[in-house]
């Protein structure tokens, strides 16, 4: 076995043991486990969240969700696999139950504006003009606008592997799919985004 | 090293490559592949813009009551009747055994064997007559006794 397959081994049982126990205790009834999972994720789960739904209101309820689920199930964990993919799987399922919602929501909202007003308006960006940004805002926005652009899953699959710096087999526990399906969703979205960042070199 | 873009083998080595997580030994494999494979060099150059964009990418930072707000959630969720804080997590195991030792004892008490205990029946005695009598002499003295004068003069027959 290669190296750098055991050393990821080691690190994931490591990790497994460390927060899978808190996780033990949290459901004794231990608060002060449950603060030092949440101090230890809050942040890193709200940014993926926000990265996925790119409206930070949304981002931080969905959190909150996270974790009050976390708290909820905590009689009902078993440490089966990695506490974080048990948590990321969480996070991953709000977030495309949301983004699902506001699809329903806004193809309603189109519908309904063709009913009242006749042509097809452009929904409105929740981002700031460009015009009056630095240049970095711009770059900014096109990078936010093109990871919108992606479709769900494979949004969800490059957060995971680019921020969160997950591996394929743990990206493909938390999506449910096979670790090849990964891959494939990994290459299809960084290929859409070689093109739609190319200008950016 | 084949080449991963046309024989699709080990693919997952470029991106990791372009993003610098690659081992080395790996690493270098890649590297000497790409100084030689025009399309493995353009999709490094273009995945190391992408990488870079994103890397630019930073979130928002929390509100500082994110976590108050998570706590206050926590407690409504919790359940209000004295029965459900009874059913809280601390409690829950014992409840089995607690139903179990309810069980015991209401057991032990309908099949205890109750020989020798005298069963209490309400019976009617044999009253005898002059018993009554008297018993009703009784009460008619008491009756007088707790009579003021004006009272004992009104009851008298005129």
């Amino acid at each position: 076995m290669p190296q750098w397959v055991k050393e990821d081994m080691g690190a994931t049982s490591l990790a497994l043991d460390c927060d899978a126990e808190l996780m033990l205790r949290v459901r004794e009834g231990d608060g002060a486990s449950f603060a030092l999972l949440l101090e230890k994720y809050r942040v890193s789960v709200a940014h993926f969240l926000y990265r996925m739904v790119q409206d930070q209101p949304v981002a931080e309820e969905l959190a909150q969700e996270v974790f009050l689920r976390v708290y909820k199930s905590r009689e009902s964990y078993e440490p089966t696999a990695k506490f974080t993919t048990w948590l990321y799987r969480i996070a991953t399922h709000l977030a495309l139950n949301w983004l699902r919602d506001e699809k329903n929501e806004r193809s309603q909202e189109r519908l309904d504006e063709v009913a009242e007003d006749g042509p097809v308006r452009e929904v409105a960006d929740r981002a700031p003009t460009v015009e009056h940004q630095m240049v970095r805002q711009v770059k900014l926005e096109e990078v936010r606008k093109a990871v919108a652009a992606l479709p769900d899953k494979q949004r969800a699959a490059v957060l995971m592997h680019k921020y969160e710096e997950m591996d394929y087999s743990q990206i493909a526990k938390v999506l449910s799919c096979s670790e090849s399906a990964v891959k494939s969703l990994l290459f299809r979205a960084y290929e859409t985004l070689r093109v739609r960042l190319a200008h950016m070199a | 090293m084949n080449c991963p873009i046309k024989t699709q083998e080990n693919r997952e080595w470029l991106l990791e490559y372009s993003a610098g997580r690659l081992d080395g030994e790996r690493a270098a494999m890649v590297e000497r592949h790409v100084e030689i494979c025009p399309a493995c060099a353009r999709f490094v150059e273009g995945q190391r813009v992408v990488w870079n964009a994103l890397g630019q990418w930073e979130s928002p930072e929390l509100s500082a009551d994110f976590n108050r707000r998570l706590y206050q959630k926590i407690d409504q969720a919790q359940p209000s009747t004295w029965l459900g804080r009874f059913l809280q997590p601390l409690w829950r195991p014992m409840v089995p055994v607690a139903a179990m030792c309810l069980l015991i004892v209401a057991g032990v008490v309908l099949h205890t064997p109750t020989a020798g205990v005298s069963p209490v029946h309400p019976r009617v005695e044999n009253v005898e007559p002059e018993q009554v009598e008297r018993t009703l002499d009784d009460l008619q003295m008491l009756r007088e006794l707790s009579l003021t004068p004006q009272e004992t003069n009104a009851s008298q027959p005129m």
